[in-house]
């Protein structure tokens, strides 16, 4: 089966500053993907880029097309929320659903008056008089009613409390998932979607730093929790990153022999959050 | 076709004074006929009786089209402008519509759906006001009721609109590009450019874009219509002793055969092929 989205040597230039370099990764169907790393790293435009908004330089298909020449033919397929609130503030909740449904050929109307009707928004509402929160539900309900193959979510929770952040993703894998389809999703919160992730890709400075699924992250990386008194021999391994917590050390290693750092301490795999860190400041901390 | 009947309720929707402006040019006409002082005593001074039914309904014409180019100069500076400052783009963009499609439907709501509402208004004032006038001078007179002079307005209006929106396509293409391209102060960025040009000629004592810019302003009527005094003192005579039609003023074959009519809308396709190009590239401000 193809990659949804194949990049080789993705690059963007505003002027003299690289946002994204030659950056390379493929995303395969089913998966869900968190595309991660710190602000000015590149992912939003590699989020532009693949989405049509932007032109670039490098190969890049996605579901096969180019998506800047072929951004119309692409959103027929395709869809994605660029940040919460982005719907215009004179549009009623039920126009909303009558141009999508107008305009869309793969927009499921039911499932999106379902979906509203589960929430206390009315559809004579304008935008302007819906909290950001009820804003962010009438945008979901647009987006799942669509038979898309490919959704992206560029930070899709922003300014959401945690119930209706909770409330999200519980929907985006319950109601949304299949293994048809493919997620894309950037955020800050990397513990909130920790769980639900199937791959990572790490991006810092328009480069592409870990491009990998969680379950190799388990078998690529370990962490070992070791003692003052065993810290120079456990660093003679070369870790990649090292940590300092309640006076002992987090050391992070790459291709682990995991028979041997078990000698040292506790061994674990790192979270999501922590991996990210570790790659992306190098060194001690 | 479909996506395009969409575009257009979008544009009702988010333009409310497309129909509301007319309204209140109406209401005010209408208020003004209630209350004002009626004496139709004049309607036989120099021209014929009528003639003077014409010149009602030419006025009428004539004042709701003035307030309809202010209104749409105004649409077409916002249109491409709004959506980037409020990021709606990002909605717009998600769904299977071309930027082509999307500039197109604005063009034509700008050229052809706009005045054709407040032709709409204009028919429905005239009518009113009539009526009010009439029955306030308890005389329906055949200077305001003839069917033919109705006729025969509506035809000049709709040659209006036909040859205003190749004639001023142009402009409407500058607004356009300026408006799917300026960060702030769409109006000022509007203005500037031909300014500037206008001082610098002023320095090199030349006069090209003087009058360029003055003969496409200011010459339309010469293009489109006859009346030179030669024309006036042959085909007018009779004006003063009975009725004569809009329809000898109007002059399709001078418009035609126009070489600036023909240059401008070659500028103007280019300035919309422009806009379509910006607009592909230009995301949110």
């Amino acid at each position: 089966m193809p990659a949804v989205i194949e990049s080789k040597n993705l690059t963007k230039r505003y002027g003299a500053h690289v946002a994204l370099d030659r950056a390379n990764f493929s995303i395969e169907a089913g998966k869900i993907v968190g595309l991660i790393g710190p602000n000015g790293a590149g992912k939003t435009s590699a989020l532009r880029a693949i989405l049509g908004l932007t032109s670039y330089e490098g190969e890049l298909s996605v579901l096969g097309r180019e998506p800047f020449r072929e951004r119309t033919a692409l959103m027929a397929e395709a869809c994605f929320i660029a940040d919460v609130a982005v719907l215009p503030s004179w549009l009623r909740v039920d126009q909303a659903i009558d141009f999508v449904a107008g305009v869309h050929p793969k927009f499921r109307r039911d499932r999106a008056v379902g979906f509203l009707a589960r929430t206390q928004i009315a559809g004579k509402r304008k935008m302007r008089e819906l909290s950001k929160g009820m804003k962010t539900q009438v945008h979901l309900a647009l987006t799942m009613a669509i038979d898309a193959k490919l959704l992206v979510l560029d930070e899709p929770t922003l300014g959401l409390d945690i119930l209706a952040r909770r409330a999200f993703y519980d929907g985006l894998v319950n109601d949304y998932m299949d293994e048809t389809r493919t997620i894309l999703i950037t955020t800050h919160q990397v513990e909130e979607v920790e769980n639900l992730l199937t791959d990572i890709i790490f991006i810092d400075k328009g480069r592409i730093v870990l491009d990998s699924s969680l379950e190799d992250v388990a078998v690529k990386f370990a962490a070992v929790t070791v003692g003052p008194d065993r810290i120079e021999a456990a660093r003679a391994e070369k870790p990649f990153y090292e940590r300092h917590i309640l006076g002992k050390s987090v050391l992070y290693f790459e291709n682990p022999d995991p028979a041997k750092l078990a000698a040292f301490g506790e061994l674990h795999t790192p979270s999501v959050a922590d991996l990210f860190v570790a790659k992306l400041s190098g060194g001690v901390a | 076709m479909k996506t395009y009947s969409w575009l257009i309720r979008r544009e009702f929707w988010e333009f409310r004074a497309t129909w509301l402006i007319p309204a209140v040019v109406g209401a005010v006409l209408i208020f003004a006929a209630l209350f004002g002082r009626v004496d139709l005593s004049a309607f036989d001074e120099h021209l014929a009786q009528m003639n003077m039914g014409t010149i009602y309904l030419v006025g009428m014409a004539v004042l709701f089209y003035l307030v309809m180019s202010v209104y749409a100069s105004w649409y077409l500076m916002d249109c491409l402008y709004n959506d980037r400052r409020d990021r709606s783009i990002l909605f717009w963009k998600s769904l299977p519509i071309s930027d082509t499609q999307t500039v197109l439907s604005k063009l034509l709501m700008a050229l052809a759906i706009i005045p054709l509402v407040f032709m709409l208004a204009a028919d429905v004032t005239s009518l009113l006001m009539a009526f009010v006038i009439s029955v306030r001078a308890r005389t329906f007179s055949a200077v305001l009721w003839h069917p033919q002079t109705w006729f025969q307005v509506q035809v000049l209006w709709l040659y209006v609109i036909v040859t205003t929106a190749v004639w001023y396509l142009p402009i409407a293409g500058w607004l356009m590009l300026v408006s799917a391209w300026a960060k702030r102060a769409v109006l000022l960025w509007t203005l500037l450019p031909p300014f500037a040009l206008y001082l610098i000629e002023k320095f090199t004592q030349t006069h090209v874009v003087h009058d360029v810019l003055g003969r496409r302003l200011a010459g339309y009527a010469a293009v489109a219509y006859h009346g030179n005094e030669q024309w006036i003192n042959d085909n007018m005579s009779e004006a003063a002793t009975g009725p004569v039609s809009v329809w000898r003023f109007i002059n399709p074959a001078g418009f035609i055969s126009s070489l600036d009519m023909w240059i401008g809308l070659a500028v103007g396709v280019a300035m919309i092929a422009g806009t379509i190009q910006l607009r592909m590239r230009r995301s949110e401000i």
